[in-house]
Order: structure tokens, then sequence, then C-alpha cells
């Protein structure tokens, strides 16, 4: 079994870190580098996690648990007006960062009001490319239920938050906190700091439901494997954008353009197969300089096989 | 300031008071209201928000806002009232020019080559302004999206009736019960 873990400390030393992980068949998730800073989101085995720890204690850093590592989150506003940002939106964004997930703040084109808000198609397959979505909405519970119509057909898991308890609208998401409603400023008070944290543990409630669905069927080969494979990918590794590589529970996201590099990363070798056969690949509904890498499970491989006579 | 909320939804009338309150301190607002009236009906929607203000707004010069005196062949400001100090500094600069304006710290400067009654007959800020202004911060606290807008001004009290989609005759008839009791 693998472990995801946290490195956050200096620069100093972390060479030794990085070659730890390689030594003991570890692998670097997530990367961030500010200024003399770094935090490492690493996959390492169960058994090497307390060497790991003494390590990073040696070399001046702390090892943290990041229960989301691996995941992207989209938190989605209405708007993204002064009315709905940056608060909550951005503070529940920050405390699901500090558990070790990827997110992203959406707002809709055209979500504000009550009776006139809408939520288009493209919007719905953009929420549906990542791990799980969180919605923010507002102080009115009649709202609130109202609005929910707009979420319906969302295949992602949803959790929703909320200033009052709504009603009724259990079936439509995954996860409901209440008590958080529209904001002037951070939710920095030691109730609000829990309240950030009850939202945390809904998004992780939900997604291990997804995760075990995974453990029944799992997929073909771990995101992380495929991840090493396309760093070494010249595109990738030359590419500039934050995060070039994001993984998700079941596959990646791949910030190099569909069109231009589809047929090359297609043609990847892992275990003795294309990557084309074991995944789908597909552009990214929000523009065409990004591609999403769905890895099937092994039962769909093998099905696979079957029709194609293998 | 005393809040008076109307309201049918529970958890939105403990949520706005505060809300109103902090919305209006954080955009400097809150010193000029006396009280408020805010009805909040989301299932119509129809939202309601009467303000009288501690003073009806007036045109403001520098010497409302600052101390000024001769010093020879320059007049010396010391700015008062914070929340004008962009606002003379701008217009210093517009009619003196930038280099005749001499800053020393954020409240104090001396005006070179200025008279005390022409620094001091500047306007700063216009009776106009102040209500725009005062409009602008009670259509920040109402909820986004509710912008079928209709503004009662009456001496110090503003009413902004504010529904989504038609304006009927009878939310402008509430708004206007509600604007006239919050006396005018």
């Amino acid at each position: 079994m693998f472990e995801v873990m946290m490195y956050d400390g200096g620069i100093y030393r972390s060479e030794e870190l990085f070659e730890m992980i390689e030594d003991i068949g570890g692998a670097v998730l997530q990367k961030n580098r500010s200024s003399q800073m770094l935090s490492v989101t690493m996959s390492v085995p169960e058994g090497d996690r307390k060497a790991i720890e003494a390590l990073c204690k040696d070399i001046g850093g702390e090892v943290k648990s990041v229960p989301l590592a691996g995941t992207e989150i989209a938190i989605v506003g209405p708007t993204l007006g002064r009315h709905h940002m940056p608060h909550p939106i951005c503070d529940i964004a920050e405390n699901l960062r500090r558990r070790g997930s990827i997110t992203v703040v959406m707002g809709l084109a055209r979500g504000r009001g009550k009776k006139t808000a809408q939520i288009n198609l493209e919007e719905k397959m953009i929420i549906d490319e990542y791990d799980a979505a969180v919605f923010m909405l507002g102080n009115f519970k009649n709202c609130v239920e109202a609005k929910t119509e707009l979420f319906r057909d969302i295949d992602a898991p949803l959790v929703l938050v909320c200033g009052p308890v709504p009603e009724g609208i259990d079936d439509a998401y995954d996860a409901i906190v209440s008590g958080v409603g529209r904001k002037m400023e951070r939710m920095r008070t030691a109730p609000e700091r829990a309240k950030l944290d009850e939202i945390a543990d809904a998004v992780e409630r939900t997604l291990s439901e997804k995760r075990k669905i995974l453990e029944e069927d799992p997929l073909f080969v771990h995101p992380a494997e495929i991840k090493q494979l396309l760093e070494d990918y010249e595109p990738v590794n030359m590419c500039l954008r934050p995060g070039p590589i994001v993984m998700h529970l079941d596959g990646l996201r791949v910030k190099i353009g569909y069109e231009e590099h589809r047929r090359h990363v297609e043609d990847m070798a892992v275990y003795g197969r294309r990557l084309g056969e074991i995944c789908t690949i597909s552009p990214s509904k929000i523009n065409d300089s990004s591609m999403l890498i769905r890895i099937k499970t092994r039962s769909e491989v093998e099905h696979d096989d079957r029709r194609a006579g293998r | 300031m005393d809040v008076n909320i109307i309201s049918e939804d529970e958890y939105g009338d403990r949520s706005y008071s505060d809300l109103f309150t902090r919305i209006m301190a954080d955009i400097n607002k809150l010193s000029l209201i006396e009280k408020a009236t805010l009805v909040l009906k989301p299932t119509v929607p129809l939202f309601i928000f009467s303000v009288r203000m501690r003073a009806e707004p007036s045109s403001k010069t520098v010497a409302d806002a600052a101390n000024a005196r001769s010093e020879g062949a320059n007049v010396h400001l010391t700015i008062t009232d914070e929340r004008y100090a962009p606002s003379i500094l701008e217009q210093l600069w517009k009619k003196f020019g930038r280099e005749s304006v001499d800053q020393q710290t954020r409240f104090d400067l001396d005006v070179i080559g200025a008279s005390e009654s022409e620094v001091k007959a500047l306007l700063v800020a216009s009776d106009e302004e102040s209500v725009n202004d005062m409009i602008g911060a009670i259509w920040r606290t109402m909820p986004e999206g509710i912008k079928n807008r209709r503004t009662f001004i009456d001496g110090r009290t503003i009413t902004v009736v504010a529904t989504e989609e038609i304006m009927e005759p009878y939310m402008l008839e509430e708004g206007m019960k509600i604007h006239t009791a919050e006396g005018v």
C-alpha cells in the first residue's frame, strides 16, 4: 500500500528527499516552490513512512497528512462578482488545498439571481471534469432550494455549502454543510475555521465513496505511474503553466494541447500497452490547451481486449 | 446604528443584519447612517433597503474637512476628516499643480503660493456624489441578481426597492410606505 503525505519546509537538502523517494519506489505527485520554501506531495510505500519522516525532520521540514492529495476539486459560486467572492469561496478553496487537493474556483456566467439564474451544458461538462465540486450558495433558504435545480444533471460528486438548512434537496447533493452564507471577511474565527474543516471533511467523505467504487474495480494503472511517464515528455516538461499535470482519482489533466499532442500521448507505452488502449483521452471542455486522460478499469480493458479478439 | 429587519427567512434575518453593518463599515458609510430598515422577501423576490442618514447630504469644501492657515505666501492644511483626504489632494493638484502641493505627512500639507480663502472654497464632494455613494453602498449590500431597482430620495432618507423581474405597483407602494415610515 502506498501512502500520500506532504513535506513542508525549505529547499535546503531537498535533493536528499527526492533521492530517497526514488530509492524506495515512491513518486512525487506535486511540487510547489515559493522562494526558499518547498512543499512536496508524495506517494510512498507505507513501510517507508518512518524513514521519510525522519529525513524530513533532519532537513528542517515537517510531514503533513494530505487526505485529499491526488484530487482536483472545483469550488463553484453563482458568479465571480464581489457578492460571492472572495469570501467564503476562496477560504474553502484554501482549506482544501491545505489537505492536498488542487482546487479551481469557478463562477457561473449567468448564475446570479433566483428566477433568472442559469447554468449551461458547457458549464456542467466542465464541472464534471473534476473529482468533486463544492457549490457555494447564499443566505436565503428558499433561494438555495430553488437554485438546486441548476445542478441536478451533474455527475461529479457535489457538496453544497450554504447558510440555512435546506429542505427536500438531500438527494441532489452528496453532502450539505449549512451555516456558511455570504461573507464580507475572511473566515478566521475558531467557529469559522471549524466550519471550514467540516466542509473539507464532507468533501473527504464524498471522495472516499468514489475511492471505494474504484477499489471494487481498480484502474488498470495508477495515475501516478502515467504522471511519471508524462513528465519525461518534453512539451510537458517545458510547460510553464502551474501544475502541468494534475492528478485525478481516475486519471489526469495534462496542460498541453490536445490536437497537437494526442497522437504522441496515445502511443506512449505502459506495461507493454499503448496509453490509447488503456485510457480515454479527450480535450478539456475549458479550452483546447489541456487534455483529460481517464484511465480505464481492469474490467474495461479486459472487455476491450475480448472485443478486439486479443 | 439601528438596523431593523423585516424578513420571512429566519437565517437571512440574522445574517443580513450583520452583513449590512459589516459592508457599510467596510466602505466607510456606517458612521453616516442613523438607522436602517431592511425588508427581505426572497420568495417574491422583493428587497427594500431604507436608510436614514445622520445629516442631509450637502456639498463639502476643503474648509469642512480640513483646518487651513496662512503661513507667509503658503497655506498649511491639516486634514481633519480622512474620508475626504484623496479628494482634497486631487482638487489641490488640479487647481495649483502637483509641484505646488507639498505633503509632509498623511494629514499635513502645504500649498505653495495659494491664498487661504481660495483653498478653503475648493469643493471636495458634491451633495449628488454623497447620495450616489450611499445608493451604491446600498446596492452592494443587496443580493446579487436583484437588478430591477427604484430609488426614493427625500431629505435624509434613501430607499431602494429591488426585485428580479417585473416591478409591480404593490412593490413600489410597499417601498414608499417604508420610506415614509423611516422619516424624511
